[in-house]
């Protein structure tokens, strides 16, 4: 599970060009959405192209993405239970 | 009558602020020689690394033409127009928009929301808070004459000041030349605005 | 001086011509049908596709016949006169065929093909391009630098664009519902359309109407996502009022953009609440066309000069039970009225509004 969480963050600084970010600056707790990271709507879907690029999971719709997306414990959760 | 009061050449060796070198660039491909731009500029805009190519170049040209023109921020918010054009269109996002799809891959949002020239004037607006004229237009070579022309009427009409900009972006070239045009002439340059002139300095780099 | 504005054109899934698709629009039909297997999933979707065109080519058709019906429509010959400027509108133009130049060749066929004295001016400002063009057709007109403007807008369906609205999640997966309470996002549709405009009433041959000021704004919020207090929308409206020196007592009718996206459709109710127009008439033609993009400013105002003409308002088709939180007044059945003078706005990605106000004379 830690690997998976270390995995996310690299993965959403990689993939959402948070450049001034490090995965160190990124709790496993910490709201992705909030004002600490910036994400917006588009990232959100961006995360749902991560989620079936990177994990074989699709999500139906893009308002299931607001639980799972909330934090990084929230995704990796996600993802054990529903990987393919 | 209205006046030239900055102007700011990019290529992927140099910046010059009005025909005057003002910054050599090392740098080799075009993401390190953006980069390295970004990073002279000396701020910070983390909304900046999200943008494409095009956008990131309009951004660092429009912070440039501010620091040639610390007068620009006294303007009003909805009185600076900003004028773009280029002969590519987003052609370099379009191309890598369409290989996210391609052989059975998945649309990239990120991609597909920079397949618009105008959303570079959208970055540049949100950045400085401009709420002033937008037009985007596509044409095979830079065109003074409409330049000069819609930026006069535009500054008749209802804008104290324009932005301009014509900016391409390729896998190996940057060309970008930035104007600031006045009503006021802020006496920086003496250069009232014509297609002449603005051909001239255009043609400097 | 008066900018006259007249000859206009469709061409779209319902006819092409602006009467026939005008007609077709009063009895409240529909160009969306479902089309199968389309999508990046290949999932079946609703489409205003233009089925009596080969794909093959089909930008360069659209703007040739478009432009044929306006110069039909005009004096002969002044489509050559070094007083003319073509503006195009377009938002990806021919991407299918030509993913690197898209335009370039379409405006280099025009300008041989017609003998113009001027290239072209090509306006790709996403959603707002048609309504932009006419904007600018207006200031270069107003300003002596061209007496007469032939205003194009063209887009067509591509995998491109159908897939990156997906991307979004913002196509709808029924027939497009604008400002309704169900609504789920835009149907796509493609056409062309195009007026004639000119500092001369004698150069159209059936009567002008004016166009009397244009203007556009950036919400300075967004690239993507609509402002939540219609910042762009409102302000553009606000200083086309002012330099038309018209006030919103006086506008009858609103053609808004309307695209059938919850925000952008609540954000377009927001913006009329702050402009007080709550009870101006008003709707969106979406839900016949579908989405055109860059076509869709200059569809809507040929449509919207036709009610002028014909003092007949259409509904907003698609559109049931209110869903949006401005509290405005969209149409839900034809009507007949008095139509002297309208609103035309639009709203698109880059945070970017227009509008525009013509009338009767």
């Amino acid at each position: 599970m830690e690997k998976l969480k270390r995995e996310l963050k690299e993965q959403i600084i990689e993939l959402l060009n948070l450049e001034d970010i490090k995965v160190s600056d990124i709790g496993d707790d910490t709201a992705l959405f909030g004002e600490s990271l910036g994400l917006d709507s588009i990232d959100a879907l961006e995360l749902i192209v991560l989620m079936e690029n990177g994990y074989g999971i699709e999500l139906a719709n893009p308002e299931e993405g607001k639980d799972i997306f909330a934090t990084i414990n929230s995704m990796a959760d996600y993802i054990s239970k529903n990987k393919k | 009558m209205s006046y030239i009061n900055s102007y700011c050449h990019i290529s992927n060796d140099t910046v010059k602020i009005n025909g005057e070198n003002s910054t050599s660039i090392d740098s080799d491909s075009i993401e390190e020689i953006i980069r390295e731009l970004y990073l002279s500029l000396e701020l910070k805009y983390s909304k900046f690394h999200k943008m494409d190519q095009l956008s990131k170049i309009a951004f660092i040209g429009t912070e440039l033409i501010k620091q040639a023109n610390p007068e620009i921020s006294k303007s009003g918010e909805n009185d600076i127009a900003l004028l773009f054009s280029n002969s590519r269109s987003s052609a370099d996002t379009d191309i890598k928009f369409q290989e996210s799809y391609q052989n059975g891959g998945i649309p990239s949002p990120s991609l597909f929301v920079y397949t618009l020239p105008n959303i570079l004037i959208g970055e540049i607006a949100i950045r400085n808070k401009w709420y002033g004229e937008n037009m985007f237009t596509i044409s095979s070579i830079f065109d003074s004459e409409y330049y000069a022309n819609y930026c006069n009427i535009l500054i008749k009409k209802n804008a104290e000041a324009a932005l301009c900009g014509w900016i391409n972006v390729d896998d190996d070239k940057i060309e970008a030349f930035f104007f600031f045009v006045t009503k006021k002439d802020l006496k920086q340059l003496n250069l009232p605005l014509d297609s002449n002139m603005l051909e001239k300095i255009y043609r400097q780099d | 001086m008066i900018t006259y504005i007249g000859s206009e054109n469709i061409i779209s899934p319902l006819g092409d011509s602006a009467r026939e698709n005008f007609i077709k629009v009063k009895n409240n039909e529909t160009g969306i049908s479902l089309f199968s297997g389309i999508g990046v999933d290949k999932e079946d979707l609703y489409l205003s596709k233009i089925g009596t065109l080969s794909d093959n080519n089909k930008f360069d058709v659209l703007l040739a016949k478009c432009l044929d019906s306006i110069i039909k429509e005009s004096s002969d010959n002044i489509i050559n006169s070094k007083d003319t400027i073509v503006i195009l509108s377009t938002t990806k133009a021919d991407i299918q065929e030509n993913l690197t130049a898209p335009i370039q060749s379409s405006v280099e066929k025009i300008k041989v093909a017609y003998k113009l004295h001027h290239t072209p001016l090509v306006i790709s400002n996403a959603c707002i391009s048609g309504v932009l063009a006419m904007n600018t057709a207006n200031n270069f007109i107003q300003s002596n630098i061209y007496k007469h403007a032939f205003v194009i807008g063209a887009d067509v369906i591509s995998d491109f664009v159908l897939f990156g609205f997906q991307s979004l999640y913002a196509i709808s997966n029924e027939v497009c519902q604008p400002f309704d309470k169900e609504r789920k996002g835009i149907s796509l549709g493609e056409g062309a359309a195009g007026v004639l405009m000119s500092s001369e009433s004698s150069v159209f041959k059936k009567e002008a109407l004016e166009f009397v000021e244009g203007t556009s704004s950036n919400d300075a919020n967004h690239i993507s996502g609509p402002s939540r207090t219609g910042e762009g929308l409102y302000r553009t409206v606000q200083k086309t009022m002012e330099l038309a020196n018209i006030k919103s007592s006086e506008i009858d009718f609103i053609s808004a953009h309307g695209t059938g996206t919850l925000f952008n459709d609540e954000m377009e109710s927001i913006a009329f609440d702050r402009l007080n127009m709550n009870n101006i008439p008003l709707n969106s033609l979406k839900g016949y066309f579908g989405h055109t993009l860059g076509a869709a400013g200059l569809i809507e105002t040929a449509i919207s000069m036709q009610s002028i003409r014909t003092n007949t308002l259409v509904k907003s088709l698609g559109f049931e039970a209110e869903g949006t939180s401005g509290g405005i007044n969209i149409l839900t059945q034809n009507l007949e009225k008095e139509v002297s003078t309208i609103l035309k706005t639009a709203s698109g990605f880059g945070g970017c509004n227009a509008s525009a106000i013509i009338r009767n004379i």
